[in-house]
Parts: structure tokens; C-alpha cells; sequence
């Protein structure tokens, strides 16, 4: 993609951000669009977090309760699972799960709209797609991945609990004492500061990427793929970037 | 009354229509001709303002809609409805759904009134038994049907648009769509609707059209009524409509 055509892309992109913002707070509000948006990413998006997450939890307490033991430090496990989990892992787990699935979904059905010209017949109907179509999917998101990240770090903290009590042959209420310890304030706000704005970054950059969709069936493939990678990538590096913004708020020490 | 004046569109894959002019009134009954690929859909998407010019002026109703922002060409845009080649349904809503799409964005219509609008515009397009099915279930005339039942139920256009309304059906199912289409355009105003139909079915176009414009490579190359078009010399015209010659 040549220079001029990436910043033109990034320029729509912002524009079509600032116009979700805004048209937020506008009438009409659609309100049924944004409810059945919160059912297909919220709850259709259930199974699929509860199973990436159950994983992720049996899996890290498996490595750190494994490591710990040969410094004979295995009853920490639960601290380390907790913080780990909650301010990190919990977020970006869910958070690309959902990018595959609902970030995909979103993007395909866009795209699909497009090219059989349902976007122009509600342009042609004197609505505005954006507002229709992009705000509530957008709202949804940012709404719903937060809710889904608390379920999410719940089964992995459960998940984490099952390997230390039934495979390291731990103490579970002292698992849980160190958890109900790795609850502060601060780690609780680096963990769901997060995925409002992933929730919000998916969303719009789905939207944008199956907008823009162009060439039959074949940019659908591409827009489709380019919105789960663009997606996955934007997850990763605003995780960082937030991660370093929040330390430095909370005078974490780096 | 559309104006078209010296306008060109081209894509990324080229120029698609150089300098183009011709007038429309809202009441005519006007084909597009041409080959895939001339410009004749892009036509119907620059009078509704989907797609801009890269030259020339756009005027509906002497207004400059060349220029106009997106908020201020949808109150140009609600003069028109089109139907598109797929008939454009939504495909998560059923047909009458689809059909009142319109009706239930503007809010404040009871139920049952909206129920009752859907019934008798079905009725009107022939597939009133349609009512309750979802798009994927229906045959690609009856979608087509629905489409029109749909742009009837919008904000009461003067003109409707038609994208090839006739391509992919059997014979039977086209008669019954221009059939339908002269049945909409028939009539004593508001009931009366002008059309732009846009088609390579020359046989579909002399059913319903009075006015017709061959395209070539993106110029207007015949503006005319039916018997104008069938004692035309050029013969790159000739043969495009040599099926309603003989």
C-alpha cells in the first residue's frame, strides 16, 4: 500500500471514529440495533471466552506453580496467577477472542452489505449507515467486552484454582486469600481500563475494514482477514502503550 | 427535472463516463442502454448522489447536488427509490419487514397500520403470500417484487430507479416485472412515477420506456423515442438491438 493510500485509510478511519463518538450522543438512537449487537457480541460470545479463558488459567497456574516449586515457593501461585490474569492476560485473552470472532463477524456482514448495495438502499432511504449501522455494533463492543473480561478472569482464576488445589496439591483458601489479596484498586483498573477501549478499537476498525470493502467475494476475504489481523495487532500494542500510561499514573515502579 | 452536464466518473480501474448531458423530467419513462460495463448503473448512483462526478454538474431541480454534503443530499435522495439487481433485501429482516423498513424508521405508526401497509403493497406487487418469509426463501423474480414493494413504501418518490430489473429471471418472470413497472408508472400523478430503467434487455427497455439513451464507450451516443431508436444507422446500435428489429 503506497504512503498516500495508508494515510487516506487512517484518515477514514478517524472520521468514522469521531462520527460513532459523536453520533453516540445523537438522535435517533437505535436502541433495539444496539441490544440485539450486545446479544450477538455478549452472550453469543460466551462459550468461547469461558473455554480460552478455563485454558489460560489451568495453563499459567500449571508453568508458575511448576517453576515455583523447585524454590520451594509453589503456595505463591495464586498471587502470581491473580495479578497476572487480572491486570494482563485476562484482558488480551478475551480481547482476541473476540477481535476472531465477533471483530471477523462484524466485518463480513458489513462487507456483505456493501457489495449487495443494503448500505446504499439505507443511504438511498435518507438514513445514515454509520449511525445505523456502525454506532450500535461500536456501543455494543465497548459495552460488552468489559463484561465479558470479568467472566473471562473469573474462569481463569477458577481454572488456575482447579490445577493448584488438584494437580500441585495446594491449600485452595489460601489460592483464594492470595487472589482476594491481587484484588487492589490499582490492579483492578489496569485490568478494565483496558477493554473499553479494545472493545472500542475492534469494533470500529471491524466496521471501517468491511465499509470499505470493495471486489466481490474476494475483498470480502481481504477485508475480512485484514480487519482480524489489524484488530489483533491494534489489541497488542494499545496494551502496551496503556500498560506504560497506567504505571506511570499509578507510580508503578517499571 | 435531472441534469446531467459534461460529467465524467472513472474508478480505479479507468474512465467509465466522459462528459455526459442529457435532461430527465421526473414524469418520463427513460431506458439506458449499453454493453456491461459502459456506466449505466454508475448513472443511477450519481443521480442519487451515491457516487461523485469527477466533472461536470449534477442538477435536481436546478439545484447543484455536486457538492452538496451527505446531510443535505438526503433530502434530494428521498425524490427517488431504486431497485437494485438483487433487489438488495435485507437479509436478516423478512419481507415485510423489509417492505416497511422505511415506515419503521420514521417511528410514530402503529403497528397494526404498518402491518396493513405491508399487506397492501405485497398485494400490489403480486406476492402478498410472501409475507411472512425471509428473503433467501423467495425466487429471484419474487425478490424483485418485494425490492419494489419496498421503494413504493419510501418516502413517496416521484421517480423510481431501476438497475436490471429483468437480468437473471426467465422470460415469464421478466413479462410480469415490466408488466409491474408499466402498472406503477401508469396512471394521473402522485400515483403516476416517472422511470430510468437501465438495462441490456432491449426487449425489457421498448416494454416500459418511452425515452431511450444508448451509452458508448462513456458518451451518450442516441437519445431518443422508439421509433428514432429502430431507424438508427449506427450500426454498433443496430446490432445491440437487433432483437426488437425483426
Amino acid at each position: 500500500m503506497k504512503l498516500r493510500e495508508l494515510f487516506a485509510e487512517l484518515q477514514d478511519f478517524y472520521v468514522l471514529s469521531l462520527n460513532v463518538l459523536v453520533g453516540t450522543f445523537r438522535r435517533p438512537y437505535y436502541v433495539r440495533e444496539t441490544v440485539e449487537q450486545m446479544d450477538y457480541a455478549g452472550a453469543g460470545s460466551f462459550f468461547i471466552v469461558f473455554l480460552v479463558s478455563l485454558f489460560i488459567g489451568m495453563a499459567l497456574s500449571l508453568q508458575i506453580s511448576t517453576e515455583l516449586s523447585s524454590l520451594g515457593l509453589k503456595m505463591y501461585t495464586g498471587k502470581i496467577v491473580g495479578i497476572s490474569i487480572i491486570r494482563e492476560i485476562g484482558p488480551v485473552a478475551v480481547a482476541l477472542s473476540y477481535a476472531g470472532r465477533v471483530g471477523s463477524g462484524m466485518t463480513s456482514e458489513l462487507g456483505s452489505m456493501v457489495l449487495g448495495h443494503q448500505v446504499d438502499m439505507i443511504r438511498v432511504f435518507g438514513m445514515d449507515p454509520v449511525k445505523k449501522l456502525v454506532t450500535p455494533r461500536v456501543v455494543s463492543s465497548t459495552l460488552m467486552l468489559p463484561l465479558l473480561t470479568v467472566i473471562g478472569d473469573a474462569v481463569a482464576l477458577a481454572g488456575g484454582y482447579y490445577i493448584s488445589v488438584f494437580a500441585s496439591h495446594q491449600s485452595g483458601s489460601f489460592y483464594w486469600s492470595q487472589i482476594i489479596d491481587a484484588l487492589t484498586f490499582d490492579n483492578i483498573l489496569a485490568g478494565l481500563a483496558k477493554p473499553f477501549l479494545f472493545g472500542f478499537l475492534t469494533a470500529a476498525i471491524s466496521c471501517h475494514m468491511g465499509l470499505s470493502a470493495r471486489g466481490g467475494a474476494r475483498g470480502l476475504r481481504r477485508a475480512t482477514t485484514s480487519a482480524v489481523v489489524l484488530s489483533t495487532v491494534t489489541i497488542i500494542i494499545t496494551d502496551f502503550m496503556l500498560t506504560r500510561v497506567l504505571f506511570f499514573f499509578m507510580e508503578m515502579p517499571a | 427535472m435531472i441534469e446531467f452536464r459534461d460529467v465524467s466518473f472513472s474508478y480505479n480501474h479507468g474512465k467509465v463516463l466522459q462528459g455526459i448531458s442529457f435532461s430527465a423530467r421526473f414524469s418520463e419513462k427513460i431506458a439506458i442502454l449499453g454493453p456491461s460495463g459502459e456506466g449505466k448503473t454508475t448513472i443511477l448512483r450519481l443521480i442519487l448522489g451515491l457516487l461523485r462526478p469527477d466533472s461536470g454538474r449534477i442538477l435536481i431541480d436546478g439545484t447543484d447536488i455536486t457538492d452538496l454534503p451527505e446531510r443535505e443530499l438526503r433530502e434530494f435522495r428521498t425524490k427517488f427509490t431504486i431497485v437494485f439487481q438483487e433487489g438488495a433485501l435485507f437479509d436478516s429482516l423478512s419481507v415485510q419487514e423489509n417492505v416497511v423498513f422505511c415506515l419503521r424508521e420514521r417511528r410514530g405508526m402503529p403497528e397494526a397500520e404498518i402491518e396493513a401497509r405491508a399487506r397492501e403493497l405485497l398485494r400490489r406487487v403480486g406476492i402478498e403470500e410472501a409475507i411472512g418469509l425471509m428473503p433467501e426463501e423467495l425466487s429471484g423474480g419474487m425478490q424483485r417484487r418485494a425490492a419494489i414493494a419496498r421503494s413504493l413504501c419510501s418516502c413517496e418518490p416521484v421517480m423510481m430507479l431501476y438497475d436490471e430489473p429483468t437480468t437473471g429471471l426467465d422470460p415469464a418472470a421478466a413479462d410480469n416485472i415490466c408488466r409491474l413497472i408499466n402498472d406503477l408508472s401508469s396512471g394521473e400523478p402522485p400515483e403516476r412515477k416517472g422511470i430510468i430503467i437501465v438495462t441490456h434487455d432491449v426487449a425489457a427497455a421498448v416494454k416500459v420506456a418511452e425515452r431511450f439513451l444508448y451509452l458508448r464507450a462513456g458518451r451518450v451516443v442516441f437519445d431518443g423515442d422508439l421509433s428514432a431508436l429502430k431507424g438508427t444507422e449506427d450500426p454498433g446500435l443496430r446490432e445491440f438491438i437487433k432483437g426488437i428489429l425483426k
